[in-house]
């Protein structure tokens, strides 16, 4: 390690080093080689095939129902897609997370909305936050590591809703079920929050750091940066994202159950995936995971209409990942031939 | 002759011991605190949770000695119950047959997937994971649980043989025997811990590396399906939603066994008693009253714990930690002292 502090350099580090005229085209270009790109253009036109010939697929209110749970999916995404950009792979107790954080924001809502909101973030970041410590310091295994937290997490859950009925302590949560304009709230939350982490990542050191532990870790550590920290900060602003997506929940239904916590765990990581950020780290954006979350909302809202159950839903979604993973992987593998 | 002390303590190591040890003298110590004497049924119990989560701690505990990782591992159990109980209604041996046969061909092509393309086997074990859990349910009719109507099956896999043991038990401790024979007598073992210890240079000396991988992803797969098809038998139902714990204890079972999960350690004997300590630990819990959240918690906690010293920088963070203590402290020795 040199003794002149490397990380200062992080800062004027060019991301992209071609010239101004060149870049916006080149981006583009890298846009479209990424497999996830396509999954997600062909997802869509089959979406859209496939919606026309359903009937009540195009109407408001499906429209509205579709919003809706693209932001509770997409909430949660946001917060997977720094956990996958930082190089933490995923997180297997997304669902487990926002029903506890769900639950604490439900009971302590008799301090009113905004502390009752801000507790249960608090305490979905400690938790996770102290997973993301694991990982970053000790290279912890991330999937074994979650469902270990999961597994903890409805334990407590259990306790939690064991001892009294999980209901709101006050109706202070109704304003999140607002819908001004004629959108429901948790539409403008998801935007605002997409445009807060993807400036998060591409405008911050803490973002700079991100993609550079998540595309070479070692390198990473070689140069001095703060690897561990960078990975705690990226699974703590995952953990209160999670929290928001369950308080929305618990607000949409008056309640939160541990029993739908592994679908959100599983539309999350599909939508990240589905957006195209990198499974292992160091690619990928806010931005494209509000497409993704869109997309698997829209998927999830077809299956529905059509007559699918829960058991398609989740097949499709487990198919969509292994089809994103495989392509991702053969791309990476043309790159380096 | 001299033996290389350092390559036992590396190829084996004592924490399985330990924990069988240790949880072993705590269930002795059972009547101490529960306030009753140990029962022969403690034992057949014992046996029957051990049949739970046995296989499954050695299918994953076999794949992350050779370096890779199968999620999946949790939707074939739940699969393969499914799938047995819904053929196997009047004739369960047709039943398991169908179920193991679908698990042996899932496994063989994601293993041959993971090694014709060299892709990691987490991600993609993910992706199967999911997908698994979808079809259980899915071939389950969308229930949460598929009712075993064959109750005489039910009764003749739960009946006590010699008391301590059940036809299901038995059959978990004869495929561990069976493992453990080909780990240890012949260069399955040896190939395994190579694969997982480097791959590269295992490759050059000549370990077939594809054919093992594909042979390891569909014997794992296997494993899982006997687990799900005899849990779903004794049960009278399969649950098409597992949930987190087979593969919670499953895991906790083999990384307490002395398997890494970096990959190239560890062995049968250790998977074995790596699980049975775990399923002791759970029994103490039950007999002694403990709530069933507070054990589960306790287990969450433990697999944590588990995880954390098993990754592979903590040694190193530990080391610098040391030597970091160790140098201000001879620094304070060798401050000249002004006092």
């Amino acid at each position: 390690m040199s003794p002149a502090s490397p990380t200062a350099d992080l800062d004027t580090i060019e991301l992209s080093p071609e010239p101004r005229g060149r870049r916006a085209r080149a981006a583009v270009r890298r846009e479209a080689g990424q497999p996830g790109t396509w999954v997600l253009l062909v997802a869509v036109a089959v979406a859209v095939v496939v919606g026309a010939q359903t009937p009540r697929f195009f109407s408001v209110d499906n429209a509205k129902a579709i919003l809706v749970s693209t932001g509770t999916i997409g909430i949660a995404a946001l917060g997977v897609t720094l956990i996958m950009v930082c190089g933490g792979l995923v997180s297997l107790a997304v669902g487990e997370t926002a029903a506890v954080a769900g639950m604490v924001f439900l009971f302590s809502l008799d301090l009113g909305l905004v502390p009752a909101l801000l507790l249960g973030m608090a305490v979905a970041a400690a938790v996770t936050a102290l997973q993301g410590a694991m990982v970053g310091a000790w290279q912890a295994n991330p999937i074994i590591l979650t469902i270990a937290a999961a597994s903890i997490l409805t334990a407590v859950g259990a306790r939690l809703s064991a001892t009294s009925a999980v209901q709101p302590a006050s109706d202070a949560f109704a304003r999140l079920n607002q819908t001004p304009l004629g959108v429901p709230v948790v539409v403008f939350a998801l935007l605002g929050l997409t445009v807060v982490v993807q400036l998060l990542m591409k405008a911050t050191r803490m973002g700079r750091l991100m993609y550079a532990v998540g595309e070479n870790r070692a390198a990473a550590r070689a140069a001095g940066l703060p690897v561990a920290l960078t990975v705690l900060g990226a699974f703590a602003v995952a953990g209160a994202l999670m929290a928001v997506s369950g308080a929305f929940s618990a607000a949409t239904s008056h309640t939160i159950t541990l029993l739908g916590a592994s679908q959100l765990t599983f539309n999350a990581t599909a939508a990240v995936l589905a957006g195209g950020t990198a499974i292992f780290g160091g690619y990928g954006s806010a931005v494209r995971t509000l497409f993704g979350a869109l997309l698997i909302a829209t998927i999830t809202d077809l299956l529905l209409l059509r007559g699918a159950d829960l058991g398609m839903q989740t097949l499709v979604k487990g198919l969509l990942v292994l089809v994103v993973v495989l392509l991702g992987h053969l791309r990476g593998q043309q790159g380096r031939a | 002759m001299s033996i290389d002390l350092r390559a036992v303590r590396r190829s084996s190591s004592l924490l399985p011991l330990v924990a069988l040890t240790a949880t072993v003298i705590g269930f002795l110590c059972l009547p101490a605190y529960a306030g009753r004497p140990l029962e022969s049924y403690d034992l057949f119990n014992l046996f029957e949770a051990f049949a739970q989560i046995g296989l499954i701690a050695l299918g994953f505990g076999l794949l992350l000695i050779a370096g890779e990782f199968d999620l999946s591992i949790v939707g074939i159990f739940a699969l393969s119950g499914v799938i047995a109980v819904k053929l196997g209604q009047a004739h369960p041996l047709l039943g398991v047959l169908a179920a193991l046969g679908v698990c042996l061909a899932f496994g063989a092509l994601q293993g041959l997937v993971i090694a014709l393309f060299r892709i990691a086997s987490m991600p993609v074990t993910v992706g199967t994971y999911i997908a698994l859990l979808g079809l259980t349910r899915v071939v389950g009719d969308d229930q949460s649980s598929v009712t075993f109507e064959n109750i005489d099956t039910t009764l003749w896999i739960q009946q006590p043989v010699a008391v301590i043991f059940s036809p299901r038990s038995l059959v978990v401790l004869a495929v561990f025997v069976a493992a453990g024979l080909a780990f240890s007598a012949t260069r399955w073992g040896r190939e395994l811990r190579a694969l997982g210890g480097d791959r590269k240079a295992s490759r050059t000396a000549g370990v077939p590396v594809n054919r093992r991988l594909v042979a390891l992803f569909a014997v794992s797969s296997l494993l899982g399906g006997v687990a799900g098809a005899l849990s779903a038998f004794n049960v009278g139902a399969a649950i098409t939603d597992p949930g987190s714990a087979p593969l919670t204890l499953g895991a906790a079972g083999a990384l307490i066994g002395g398997v890494a999960l970096t990959g190239g350690r560890g062995n049968v004997a250790g998977v074995f008693a790596g699980a049975m300590s775990i399923v002791i630990l759970g029994q103490i819990f039950f007999i002694a009253g403990v709530d069933e959240l507070y054990s589960d918690l306790v287990f969450g906690l433990g697999l944590l714990l588990i995880v954390a010293v098993n990754a592979p920088s903590a040694k190193d963070w530990a080391t610098r930690l040391r030597a970091s203590r160790r140098t201000l402290v001879e620094r304070a020795l060798a401050a000249p002292s002004h006092a």
